[in-house]
């Protein structure tokens, strides 16, 4: 390309190439008229200012790629930070936990002054609640708040009637398999949604920890177990509970599936919760709390099988009705 | 302190400005000097180095490319001539020794063989030169009738080849249409309707244009032979279209 100097400054010169473009150059010892090819042509920002189409869609695709995060940070923020089941676990420190969507601890907080001391120094974020649970019994019993025949009660509030179930199955379990071996405590689980927080329904298990255990139990406490061959009990009880019904329970194969998959156990579980808090506690002094607590009786029948839930109910009644004709 | 905020109002002005642009280097040219003997390792000449001419272009650059954003104006310029004299070094290394020896010879096209032909030739184009330059200072004079200069010209000139194809698509219509160019002289003013009318391109366009269209236009009109023939490109798409 060459180009004609058409104007020399002492610090630039304009040059015009061959397309009728007017360039400004360092000036090379120019002089005007000349014709020259090999200019240092000066180059222009290009950077000018947007112009006010661009810059809208600018501004339009940044407001997009905003609103794709913010969506994103939302999904992020419901299905991982925000809390969406809470636990009150009371063993009598009482600790809430807050749980996301996927089950793990987003928030911790001890709801009793002994909660409080529970969790000094512990940090229980983003792990899984079956973890935080089994941690801070450890540190329970290390504290000197639980030791054995304690009660350990989940109250669990979710707006997840399934969820309600999954968490109350794996919590019995998981904290059953923990402490088995160890020491013997009572599990309750409660929903939060149907009685109150404070209800320790009377759903409660004894804890089988160990297989041995309850048989262990009946016999020295319990008359029952020879007064079974009398009558009802060997139908009922012991038979029932004496070898199947702890193994059952223990195993699970019938119990644990009775219990958590099985519709007749579950609604049964549900709904006949606050039906025995009523029924049942004024029933159990009479029939004796070690009675209830630990006794077979309900334990089997309600662990094992749906029916024998509702069965238990009435059976309860029945029970006590025979227990008083025991005893009578 | 008081300096510096005296020279970054000075950049500012200078901005839009070239002719300001200018003064500004002559006030600084100690400081372009002292860039430039840093680079060459010896204090350059006036006259002789191009290292020199590439710095003053090259603080041209610094004074448009500036923000304070950027921190000392100074700061800035010499990083920006130290970067434009490294590119020129480059640029000559890469063309190598042959280009140096050719880049007078250049100026013919031809080959080193021309310019041994002797006193003949070199006077031819100094003829030519003059002829030239003759031209240049009556467009100058012209353009002064309009109140524009060469160096608006170069301000004004289209970057972009869109929009210079379309001021080459007015500059057709105005050649063709008999009587515009005799007008658009008469009434020193650049007829912007009748071209966009006539051209189809658009008014904010030749309006944003206008300065360069008037040299443009004006080259067109009688006696710019010599400026024409270098512009052989700008009619040569018109004959295509």
């Amino acid at each position: 390309m060459k180009y004609i100097v058409m104007e020399c400054h002492m610090s630039y010169a304009v040059l015009l190439d061959e397309e009728g473009r007017f360039r400004k150059a360092a000036n090379l010892h120019y002089e005007t008229g000349e014709t020259v090819t090999n200019p240092v042509l000066m180059q222009e920002d290009e950077r000018k200012s947007l112009s006010p189409a661009r810059m809208a869609r600018r501004g339009a695709a940044a407001a997009a790629a905003c609103l794709l995060l913010f969506l994103l940070a939302g999904g992020y923020y419901r299905s991982y930070l925000a809390p969406y089941t809470s636990i009150l676990l009371a063993i009598n420190p009482s600790v809430e936990m807050e749980l996301n969507r996927q089950g793990t601890v987003v928030g911790l907080d001890g709801a009793n002054e002994d909660g409080h001391r529970l969790l000094e120094g512990y940090s229980g974020r983003g792990k899984d609640k079956v973890t935080v649970t089994d941690e801070l019994i450890d540190r329970a019993i290390d504290m000197g708040f639980l030791s054995e025949g304690g009660t350990v009660s989940f109250s669990i509030d979710t707006p997840d009637e399934a969820l309600f179930q999954e968490y109350g199955l794996e919590l019995r379990t998981e904290v059953t398999r923990h402490l088995e071996g160890r020491m013997r405590v009572v599990i309750e689980i409660t929903s939060a949604q149907e009685s109150g927080t404070e209800a320790p329904e009377p759903v409660a298990e004894p804890e089988p920890v160990s297989e041995p255990a309850p048989p262990a139990e009946p016999e020295p406490e319990q008359p029952q177990p020879v007064s079974e061959p009398v009558y009802g009990d060997s139908a009922y009880g012991d038979s029932g509970y004496g070898d199947d019904g702890t193994s059952d329970y223990g195993t699970g194969d019938d119990g644990d599936s009775g219990y958590g998959t099985a519709d007749g156990g579950d609604s049964g579980y549900q709904e006949a919760a606050p039906v025995p808090q009523e029924a049942v506690q004024p029933a159990a002094p009479p029939a004796g709390t070690s009675d209830y607590g630990t006794v077979d009786g309900g334990d089997s029948g309600y662990g094992t099988a749906d029916d024998g839930d509702s069965g238990y109910d009435g059976g309860d009644s029945g029970y006590d009705g025979g227990d008083s004709g025991y005893d009578g | 302190m008081g300096e510096e905020h005296a020279i970054v109002r000075q950049v500012d002005e200078a901005k839009a400005d070239m002719e300001a642009a200018d003064r500004l280097i002559r006030e600084y040219l100690p400081f372009i000097k002292a860039e430039t003997a840093k680079f060459l390792h010896r204090p350059p000449r006036e006259g002789e180095d191009d290292e020199l001419s590439i710095a003053m272009i090259a603080f041209h650059e610094a004074v448009r490319g500036y923000s304070r954003g950027r921190g000392s104006f100074l700061k800035y310029a010499a990083v920006v001539i130290r970067s434009r004299l490294v590119d020129y070094a480059r640029r000559e290394a890469r063309h190598g020794g042959h280009v140096s020896l050719d880049a007078p010879a250049g100026e013919h096209d031809g080959a080193v063989g021309d310019t041994l032909q002797g006193g003949e030739d070199h006077g031819e184009e100094i003829t030519l030169r003059d002829a030239t330059r003759e031209e240049i200072e009556e467009l100058s004079r012209q353009m002064q009738a309009f109140g524009v200069s060469l160096t608006d010209v170069a301000e004004n000139c289209p970057r972009q080849e869109r929009t210079l194809e379309a001021c080459r698509r007015a500059l057709r219509f105005a050649k063709e249409t008999e009587g515009l160019l005799e007008e658009f002289v008469r009434m020193k003013r650049l007829p912007v309707a009748r071209l966009a009318e006539g051209s189809g391109v658009s008014r904010k366009v030749l309006e944003r244009h206008r300065k360069y269209l008037v040299a443009l236009l004006l080259i067109w009109t009688n006696g710019y032979e010599i400026i024409r023939g270098h512009l052989k490109q700008v009619m040569r798409g018109g004959a295509a279209k």
